[in-house]
C-alpha cells in the first residue's frame, strides 16, 4: 500500500487541485472539472481509521524523489515536480479529522489582499515593503480543535442607580444600591483552538471567525493543492484555552443583561462547564512569514472570509515624521481657525 | 516764649507732613457733567454717595459725561482724565472712572491701584453691561447709580481669590483687532501647543496598536442560536443614601484676571469698555 496520495486527472493523469472558487477539483492541464462524486468514482480512497506507521521518508508518486516535510507537515508538494502530495500516515487514526472548511480564497486574491494590506502600513519601513516576498503566501490547512460545551453561569454583584437634582443650594444625590443576580445556561458549538505550535495562537484567534455554513466532513480530497499541517496540541492541552473564552462568552452574556444601572461591579461568579466534546478539524488559512532584521513577522489570511491579520516591523522615525505632521496640521487649524473664532 | 512757638511750629510741620504722606490731595469734584444731563440736585447726590466710598474704602469713583474725548479714543481719554485731574487716594492712585463719551455712545471704565485688583475683567464686563442697558433706556442718573452700586458691591467683596494681573498686548487695545493680531494672540495660548500634542500621539499610539487586526468574535458567535436561557434574574433593593453638596455661587468668586494697559502718564490701567 502507498503512503502517499496524489489525485489524479481521470482524463489525462495530471496532478487534480481543489479549486477555491467553484468548490470543485480542476486539472490545470486538460481544464477538465470533477465534483467531489465524480472524484470519489475514480478515488474512493479515504483516511484510514487505524493508525498507520510513520516512515522515515516517503517519496513522491509521481517523480520517486524523496518529499522534503517537517513532522507535522501532512500535505505538500513534490519539491522537484511540484505534485501536490498528500502523506496519508498523517492523516489516519487519531489524526484522521472529522471535518474541513474548504478554501474559498485563491492563491492569487490573498496575494493581492497582502499587497494592498502592506500598502496601508503607514509605519511600516520601505525596505520591508519593497521584499518581493509575495510569492511566499502559501495556503495552509491548519488544525484545530473545534469544542462543543454547556456552560451554566451566575454572577452577582452591586449595582448603583444615581439619580441628582438642584434644590435652592444644594444639590441632592441619590444612590439606590442593588444586589443583582444573573444565572443561565447557554450552549456554545465549535470554540476553535490553534492545535499546531508553529502557529501563532494569537494571530490564530484574531484570524476568526469562520463560517460553519461551509463544514464538510473531511476528505483528503480537499488537501491536494494545498500544505497541511496535523495536530501537534493535544485536545487536554487546547482544552485551557476554550475553557476561558467559554466562561468570558458566559460572563460577559449574563452580564450584558444587566441594565438600567449607573454602575455595576461583579462580587462572585462561577460559570461551569459540562459536555466537553472536541473535534479535530482543518481550518483554512493563508500564511506569509516575513523574516526582517533577525524577527519573523507574520501575515495570516483567513482562507474563508478574507480576514486579514499579521505584524509589521514599526518603524520609529516614520512614528516620529507621522506625529510631527499630525501636531502641524493640528496646530495650523488651532491657530488660523481659532483666530476666526475668538 | 519764642522756644515754646518754634517747638510748635515744628510739631506742625511733622504732623503736616506725616499726614501728608498718608492723606493724599485729591480733586474733590467726582461728578463731571459738559453735557447737563444730570441735575444738581442729582449731582450733589452722587458726589455725596462717592464721598462716602472714598471714606469708606479708599477708592476715588469718578464719573465724567463729555462728547468731545481730543482725538484719543475712550479708554485713552478715560485713563488720562484720571492721571491728569489729580484723581486717586492712596500711594498707587486707586480708584476707577466711568466715562460717558456721547460722541460715540460709548462707555469705559478705567481702574488704577487697588482698583484693577478688585474689578477683574469679568466684574468690569458685567459693570459695562450694567451701565450701558440703563444709557440706551436714556437714563443717565439711573446709570450713574447703578454703577456707584456695582463699585460698592465689589468695593465690599474686596480681591477675588486667584485673582491676578496680566498686561495686555497694546495692540489689543484697539476695539476690533485685525485678524493677524489675532492670530498673533493664539500664537501666545498654551492650549493650541498642547491640544495637538495630545491628538498626535493618540493618533500615533492608536494606528500603531490597530495595525496588527481586530478580534472581530464577539460573545455569541459561538452561542448556539437560542440556547441562552436566562435562569435567574433578580435585582433586588438593599438600602440607599441621599447626599447634599452647596452649589458654588459664581458671583463672590470667578474670574481673577485683571488686564492691564499703560496709559500716556506712564501709570498702569485695567478696565473695559462697551457701547450703548
Amino acid at each position: 500500500m502507498n503512503s502517499v496520495k496524489e489525485y489524479k486527472c481521470p482524463n489525462c493523469n495530471a496532478p487534480l487541485e481543489f479549486n477555491p472558487p467553484t468548490q470543485n477539483w480542476k486539472c490545470d492541464y486538460c481544464a477538465a472539472e470533477f465534483k467531489l462524486e465524480e472524484i470519489d468514482t475514480v478515488h474512493n480512497e479515504e483516511a484510514s481509521e487505524q493508525d498507520m506507521q510513520e516512515l522515515d521518508s516517503y517519496k513522491c508518486g509521481s517523480c520517486g524523489a524523496e518529499l522534503i516535510a517537517d513532522a507535522t507537515t501532512s500535505a505538500t508538494f513534490c519539491l522537484y515536480c511540484k505534485s501536490p502530495t498528500i502523506i496519508k500516515t498523517r492523516f489516519s487514526g487519531r489524526f484522521k479529522p472529522k471535518s474541513v472548511i474548504p478554501f474559498r480564497l485563491v492563491s492569487d486574491e490573498a496575494k493581492e489582499i497582502y499587497r494592498e494590506w502592506i500598502s496601508k502600513k503607514l509605519f511600516t519601513p520601505k525596505e520591508f515593503k519593497q521584499k518581493e516576498e509575495i510569492d511566499k503566501v502559501t495556503g495552509i490547512y491548519a488544525p484545530f480543535w473545534l469544542f462543543d460545551c454547556r456552560a451554566d453561569g451566575m454572577i452577582s454583584g452591586e449595582a448603583t442607580r444615581v439619580t441628582s437634582w438642584r434644590k435652592g443650594d444644594y444639590r441632592y444625590t441619590n444612590t439606590k444600591y442593588y444586589l443583582v443576580t444573573r444565572r443561565g445556561v447557554a450552549q456554545y458549538n465549535r470554540i476553535p483552538v490553534d492545535a499546531s505550535k508553529k502557529l501563532d495562537d494569537n494571530f490564530m484567534f484574531m484570524a476568526e471567525p469562520y463560517h460553519y455554513d461551509d463544514l464538510k466532513e473531511f476528505s483528503m480530497k480537499y488537501m491536494s493543492g494545498f500544505m497541511a499541517e496535523r495536530y501537534d496540541v493535544e485536545s487536554d492541552e487546547a482544552k485551557p484555552t476554550m475553557e476561558a473564552r467559554a466562561k468570558k462568552y458566559m460572563e460577559d452574556r449574563l452580564r450584558s443583561t444587566v441594565s438600567g444601572y449607573s454602575s455595576f461591579s461583579i462580587r462572585d461568579k462561577n460559570v461551569a462547564l459540562s459536555k466537553v466534546d472536541a473535534s479535530y478539524a482543518m481550518l483554512p488559512i493563508y500564511l506569509l512569514i516575513n523574516k526582517f532584521k533577525g524577527k519573523d513577522h507574520i501575515f495570516i489570511i483567513n482562507g474563508q472570509t478574507g480576514k486579514v491579520v499579521g505584524d509589521t516591523p514599526i518603524s520609529r522615525l516614520r512614528q516620529f515624521v507621522f506625529a510631527i505632521i499630525v501636531f502641524v496640521v493640528v496646530w495650523l487649524i488651532c491657530v488660523f481657525g481659532g483666530a476666526l473664532i475668538v | 516764649m519764642y522756644k515754646k512757638f518754634s517747638f510748635l511750629m515744628l510739631v506742625f510741620l511733622l504732623v503736616s507732613i506725616f499726614a501728608g504722606s498718608t492723606a493724599y490731595a485729591s480733586n474733590p469734584i467726582n461728578v463731571v457733567d459738559d453735557l447737563g444731563y444730570l441735575s444738581d440736585i442729582e449731582i450733589q447726590q452722587l458726589q455725596a454717595r462717592i464721598d462716602a466710598i472714598k471714606s469708606a474704602y479708599t477708592l476715588d469713583t469718578v464719573i465724567v459725561i463729555t462728547d468731545d474725548t481730543k482725538g484719543k479714543d475712550s479708554t485713552a481719554y478715560a485713563d488720562d482724565y484720571y492721571d491728569y485731574n489729580d484723581y486717586g487716594l492712596d500711594s498707587q492712585y486707586s480708584g476707577l472712572l466711568l466715562l460717558i463719551n456721547m460722541d460715540i455712545r460709548e462707555v469705559a471704565i478705567s481702574t488704577t491701584g487697588r482698583a484693577i485688583d478688585i474689578y477683574t475683567n469679568n466684574r468690569i464686563g458685567s459693570m459695562i453691561n450694567n451701565v450701558t442697558s440703563l444709557l440706551s433706556d436714556g437714563d443717565y442718573y439711573a446709570a450713574c447709580n447703578e454703577f456707584i452700586n456695582n463699585v460698592i458691591t465689589y468695593a465690599d467683596y474686596g480681591v477675588p481669590k486667584g485673582q491676578y494681573r496680566e498686561e495686555r498686548d497694546p495692540d489689543l487695545n484697539y476695539y476690533n483687532p485685525t485678524y493677524l493680531q489675532k492670530v498673533a494672540r493664539m500664537l501666545k495660548l498654551w492650549p493650541v501647543y498642547i491640544i495637538p500634542l495630545i491628538i498626535s500621539i493618540a493618533a500615533t499610539l492608536i494606528i500603531s496598536h490597530s495595525s496588527k487586526g481586530k478580534v472581530t468574535t464577539t460573545t455569541r458567535t459561538y452561542e448556539k442560536g437560542g440556547s441562552f436561557v436566562l435562569n435567574q434574574n433578580t435585582d433586588q433593593f438593599i438600602r440607599e443614601n441621599t447626599t447634599r453638596t452647596r452649589i458654588q455661587s459664581q458671583s463672590s468668586g470667578g474670574g481673577g484676571r485683571s488686564s492691564t494697559h499703560r496709559g500716556s502718564s506712564g501709570r498702569s490701567h485695567g478696565g473695559g469698555r462697551g457701547r450703548f
